[in-house]
């Protein structure tokens, strides 16, 4: 069972006009969270905040250097909540937490767990798969920023722009990891789960999806 | 925000380039750019969409767009011409029986307007099917020898073995490249 999950009184992050309560009528923009400066109490939209029908059908992450996939997960057509498939669980490790079916925020949220050796990767491709119902989608942007506590490690920031109604479209960042300092990611790997992200899915810059995540990096290591 | 850090961001934002993969259905748009990017080519399905590649290359940041190419789509390609830098139009050098409609969907985007900025790079691919057209051939009857408004080249590919598609591609980025970033 996640914490996140969980109902958390909105807290007011002294950082700009920003109520962080899911309140449909409050139209947050993406000015508005790339002036966050930690990660957010609870999901700053509702899941019917996507009138859209965006649905995330894989995510998939893969090392270039030895072009193995570390973490993947897909939604079968058929089936309505995430399956867990791992091809590679010698370098890195991961568990997936869903919330309980009734709970609204189900599937918003993804636990990883990873090894130390992640930390150490030169090279990852992040991949997300992603379907769009009937109505045609413009200038879709995704703003995702990584957290360790009140850190901010990385922001990714990028506009798909257009997408067809029906299609079946995805995405691959590939970038070189953040240069953490040793101290860090030493830090990181004796706290798991306070690595956290917010990735935040805008329409015509209206938010529409909110998900999080949170990430262990201490896989293996015997407590 | 220092004065710096903005002239920073002015630097990081002129150094990226959007390249545009299309082509007709079948032609290898999805598996030239995986192939490129280091991924297995070994299950792909028809593009009923786009699929996007973001890396850095040569010190650029590269968006590659690949938009599925069946007919149906191809009335969609417009939503993407914003911005590009350059066009991969990708050629299935082996279907002898479509080249006639690949000449015609390649005349339409290069009268189009927001394409006006874009190199043009063909690639001749699948250069290892037996049958398969030369890109000398290709490029007499894709007539690329008209094209006065783009710089253009075309090569001989295959997306499977992956031959000469790293040098076609590095031509494309230079020409960019020469044309975009002149006083780097």
């Amino acid at each position: 069972m996640s914490v996140i999950g969980k109902k958390i009184n909105p807290i007011q992050s002294g950082q700009g006009p920003l109520d962080t309560s899911a309140s449909p009528e409050c139209i947050i923009t993406p000015d508005d969270v790339l002036r966050l400066n930690k990660i957010t109490d609870d999901y700053l939209c509702t899941p019917d905040a996507n009138i859209y029908d965006i649905d995330f059908t894989r995510f998939k992450i893969r090392d270039l250097e030895s072009g193995a996939v570390l973490f993947e997960i897909a939604k079968p057509p058929s089936e309505q909540y995430p399956e867990n498939s791992v091809e590679e669980a010698t370098l890195a490790t991961e568990e997936l937490t869903l919330d309980e079916p009734t709970d609204p925020n189900a599937g918003r949220y993804v636990r990883y767990q990873f090894t130390p050796q992640f930390l150490k990767l030169k090279t990852v491709g992040a991949t997300v798969e992603f379907t769009v119902g009937t109505k045609p989608v413009n200038r879709f942007r995704m703003i995702e920023r990584h957290f360790f506590r009140d850190r901010l490690l990385k922001t990714f920031d990028f506009e798909f722009g257009y997408c067809i109604p029906y299609s079946k479209n995805t995405c691959e960042h590939i970038y070189e990891f953040p240069n953490l300092p040793p101290d860090l990611i030493t830090e990181m790997i004796a706290n798991p789960f306070e690595t956290r992200s917010d990735s935040f899915y805008f329409v015509e810059d209206r938010l529409v999806m909110h998900n999080k995540a949170d990430y262990a990096y201490d896989g293996g290591l015997i407590h | 925000m220092g004065f710096l850090t903005v002239l920073k961001k002015m630097k990081q934002k002129e150094k990226e380039m959007r390249i545009l993969i299309l082509g007709l259905d079948n032609a290898g748009k999805t598996t030239i750019l995986k192939r490129f990017n280091g991924e297995p080519i070994d299950t792909i399905s028809p593009t009923l969409g786009f699929n996007i590649k973001t890396l850095e290359h040569r010190g650029y940041t590269l968006n590659m767009w690949d938009v599925g190419g069946q007919k149906s789509l191809r009335s969609y390609w417009r939503n993407y011409f914003e911005c590009t830098d350059g066009l991969i139009w990708v050629v299935d050098s082996a279907d002898r029986m479509r080249m006639e409609a690949c000449r015609e969907e390649l005349g339409v985007l290069l009268e189009e307007e927001r394409l006006a900025g874009a190199t043009l790079l063909v690639l001749a691919n699948k250069q290892d099917l037996p049958g398969a057209l030369t890109s000398q051939e290709i490029k007499d009857i894709l007539e690329l020898d008209k094209i006065t408004t783009h710089h253009w080249s075309v090569i001989g590919v295959s997306a499977v073995t992956g031959d000469k598609l790293l040098n076609a591609v590095d031509w494309l980025i230079s020409d960019i490249a020469k044309r975009i970033f002149t006083l780097d």
